[in-house]
């Protein structure tokens, strides 16, 4: 059969734009709502996408002042999708930092059940003094610790559903959803990682990372085909090429100043404090990524950016829109296309996580154009031939393990 | 008054049965036969389902999940007569941080437009808040309820609603002066705060204490935080009071807290044929209550969904005042279906 590509909406609340929620007819605070979420989810699920997705970390974005942020819990509105869908995949975002694994291993289990096999688990780490607060910490659990603890935590949780006899759900457990792009997210993915969602600005880099997942998971015994990776993707769709770039435009200029520069001195761990918008970076403020604290990831792709183009800060903010750093393509439907199928194509992607610019509106163009022309290509489904996620993804049921179940570190 | 009524339920799997006799307790109804009581308990005039966990006879399915997903059902209800039915969904404190079970309630709460509560049960701590327990755990599980209880209504008042602006002319999202963390420190947690989300539509999500329910509550314990106090068949004599009391020292009034009698009905008792039985038990229920100064029941059929369909059908109008009478339209939040004031504001 001939690869097909595979496509996921990431709900992530009013856009992937900082200043998504100020968008000209949007309701600013509609992400606040369950039926944004639900509405979207049925949207995607008649586009016969694979799977929402849904980001998420326990705790209150410091900066909610200036942009709207992930504040529904994800079992509980994959929960309700599930209620009034009956195809869509339903990922979700769940911490291995700050779960008992016992507790999620069951609940998770438990909703692929009650969604008839539609569930997956994106493990993440969670970095941050933020979060570990809420946790009875002071301060976030170092890099390396936090990901010994995800791959102990996965085996835990994997294992756990290996083992159920009752309410075993119609694709046998849940796919497992991986994303971290730093060397011990790579191995991690390599390792247990289904579906991977990696960030990635280069398609020669991108093209590099899947073979590099792939191989690994060869290494652990694994076969290449059963690891589906998809890079983040935020789009902006115009009916004309200067319809789109007038949108992009927009977006810079609405997005909340205070809210870009904040967000960018957070992710690379240094102050901008008395740098002004027309100074460029200076590269020596930035450390080697493995010793940065937060999320490695984007870390890097920033650090590439101010190496290869010494942008002025704001032309950096402008180039990120304070959308975290993923692919942003402007353009028409059709420009949009070549896009994806260039990259699906070359072994650089299986897919993409699309992050609309503005949802729900930059979603329902997506649906409504995007994807007819994917479609017109021959590279994407017309009709869902299975009910369940790993149907969608093409995933088998892979054996669990076996794993060497060793005792959980705490993520202090 | 009108008794409240509210329904207890597992939903799962039933075990393979035993080969001498019927398990005791609830069995758990498959999701599609929950549907279906569901529907029935929101037409019988139910202010909830309390969504049971871990019961002797199978393996019963996440309430959070089940909650989320039954409400999710019936989204296409929520407007007219039959609009919102309750859920509470059990948690237990063991292998769960308050953190993340006040994320998980109040996002169920908000999704449903005020109409979730939570069933916390007494219990051990979790993996990630053991490993930074402030002290050692000698207290017991009561005094966990009760720190744990404090915590989920804080964090649940953390984001207030009125927070939440949206202005966007002004770039202001979040006015983050009235969003203030808790800094809670006790002897079995530490959790900053804030969350995540504004508070929902009915304050904050109601609480239900069990004090039979592993039989380690009692009414000091549980006086500061439930919304709900459910009390057996053994405990409901002097409950009135001695809640009454354990409130006043928590600086609270008996009318903030609904006391329900708990009933387990068994089996096949009260099938449409059955009118005369259904007639006395309803008689018999009611004069408990009087008695006992109880706010109404939580009812506990032990059979599968046909027989807890049949039990509420018989038994709800005769124990409701609402029989006969035209429908009235439900009431928006589970605090107004449970008649309870509008939280107050917790200190901390």
């Amino acid at each position: 059969m001939s690869r097909r590509l595979h496509l996921n909406v990431n709900i992530l609340n009013a856009g992937v734009f900082g200043g998504s929620w100020r968008f000209p007819g949007t309701d600013g605070t509609a992400s606040y709502t369950i039926e944004h979420y639900t509405s979207i989810a049925k949207r995607a699920e008649q586009a016969k996408l694979d799977a929402v997705f849904l980001a998420d970390g326990p705790s209150l974005d410091p900066q909610i002042r200036h942009r709207t942020a992930n504040n529904l819990e994800p079992t509980t509105v994959l929960a309700r999708i599930a209620a009034q869908t009956e195809r869509i995949g339903l990922i979700g975002t769940l911490s291995s930092s700050y779960n008992d694994p016992v507790e999620l291993a069951r609940r998770l289990g438990d909703l692929d059940y009650v969604s008839g096999g539609r569930f997956g688990w994106n493990v993440v780490t969670t970095a941050g003094a933020v979060a570990a607060r809420n946790f009875g910490r002071t301060s976030e659990p170092g890099h390396a610790l936090r990901y010994r603890r995800a791959a102990e935590f996965t085996e835990q949780v994997v294992a756990a559903w290996a083992a159920r006899t009752a309410l075993v759900s119609s694709q046998g457990r849940p796919v497992v959803v991986q994303a971290g792009g730093s060397s011990d997210g790579r191995r991690l993915a390599s390792r247990v990682g289904e579906v991977i969602f990696s960030a990635d600005q280069d398609i020669e880099h991108a093209r590099a990372f899947r073979a590099e997942i792939r191989a690994g998971a060869a290494a652990f015994g694994r076969r290449p085909e059963d690891v589906v990776v998809l890079p983040g993707l935020s789009t902006v769709v115009g009916g004309t090429e200067a319809e789109a770039r007038a949108r992009r435009e927009l977006l810079d200029e609405i997005l909340p100043r205070e809210y870009a520069r904040g967000r960018l001195a957070g992710q690379l761990g240094i102050s901008l404090d008395g740098l002004s918008d027309d100074e460029p970076i200076p590269p020596e403020l930035l450390v080697a990524p493995d010793e940065a604290g937060g999320s490695q990831t984007f870390y890097r792709m920033v650090k590439a950016i101010i190496e290869t183009e010494r942008p002025t800060l704001g032309r950096l903010l402008k180039k990120l829109s304070g959308g975290g750093g993923h692919r942003i393509v402007v353009g028409t439907p059709e420009q949009i296309a070549d896009d994806i199928e260039l990259w699906f194509r070359t072994g650089a992607a299986d897919g993409f996580n699309v992050m609309p610019d503005v949802l729900p509106s930059g979603f329902d163009d997506f649906a409504g154009h995007v994807v007819p022309e994917l479609r017109r290509r021959g590279l994407f489904r017309t009709d869902y031939e299975g009910t369940t996620l790993r149907d969608h993804l093409g995933l088998g049921l892979p054996d669990a393990g076996p794993y060497e179940l060793r005792p959980l570190e705490p993520a202090l | 008054m009108s008794p409240v009524i509210q329904l207890a339920l597992a939903v799962g799997e039933p075990a393979a049965p035993p080969a001498a006799g019927p398990a005791r307790g609830p069995v758990p109804v498959p999701l599609t036969g929950a549907a279906a009581v569901a529907a029935a308990a929101r037409e019988a005039g139910i202010a909830a389902i309390r969504l049971l966990d871990g019961v002797a006879a199978g393996h019963v399915l996440d309430p959070t999940v089940v909650a989320a997903y039954l409400a999710g059902l019936h989204d296409g209800l929520h407007d007219g007569l039959h609009a919102g039915l309750g859920y509470i969904a059990e948690v237990p404190t063991t292998h769960n941080a308050p953190y993340n079970t006040a994320r998980r309630v109040l996002s169920l709460d908000r999704a449903t437009g005020g109409l979730a509560g939570v069933a916390l049960r007494a219990g051990g701590s979790d993996e990630v808040s053991q490993a930074t327990a402030p002290g050692p755990h000698a207290a017991g599980p009561a005094a966990r309820w009760s720190e744990y209880a404090h915590v989920l209504t804080r964090l649940w008042e953390s984001f207030p609603r009125a927070a939440l602006i949206g202005d966007q002319e002004a770039g202001v999202v979040v006015d983050d002066a009235l969003v203030r963390p808790v800094d809670h420190e006790g002897a079995f947690y530490r959790v900053a705060g804030p969350l995540d989300g504004p508070s929902s539509a009915q304050g904050r999500p109601v609480v239900v204490a069990d004090l039979g329910d592993p039989d380690v509550l009692d009414v000091t314990a549980v006086a500061r935080s439930a919304d709900v106090v459910v009390a057996g068949r053994e405990r409901a004599a002097g409950a009135d009071a001695a809640l009454t009391e354990a409130l006043r020292r928590a600086g609270r009034s008996r009318k903030e807290v609904a006391l329900l009698g708990r009933v387990e009905i068994a089996g096949d008792d009260l099938g449409p044929g059955d009118a005369a039985t259904a007639a006395t038990l309803a008689g018999e229920l009611r004069d408990w209550a009087r008695e006992h100064r109880l706010d109404g029941f939580e009812l506990v059929p032990t059979g599968g969904a046909d027989a807890v369909i049949a039990a509420i059908r018989a038994l709800t109008p005769l124990l409701t005042d609402t029989a006969g009478s035209p429908a009235s339209p439900r009431p928006l939040t589970l605090r107004a279906a449970l008649s309870l004031p509008d939280p107050a504001a917790v200190a901390a």
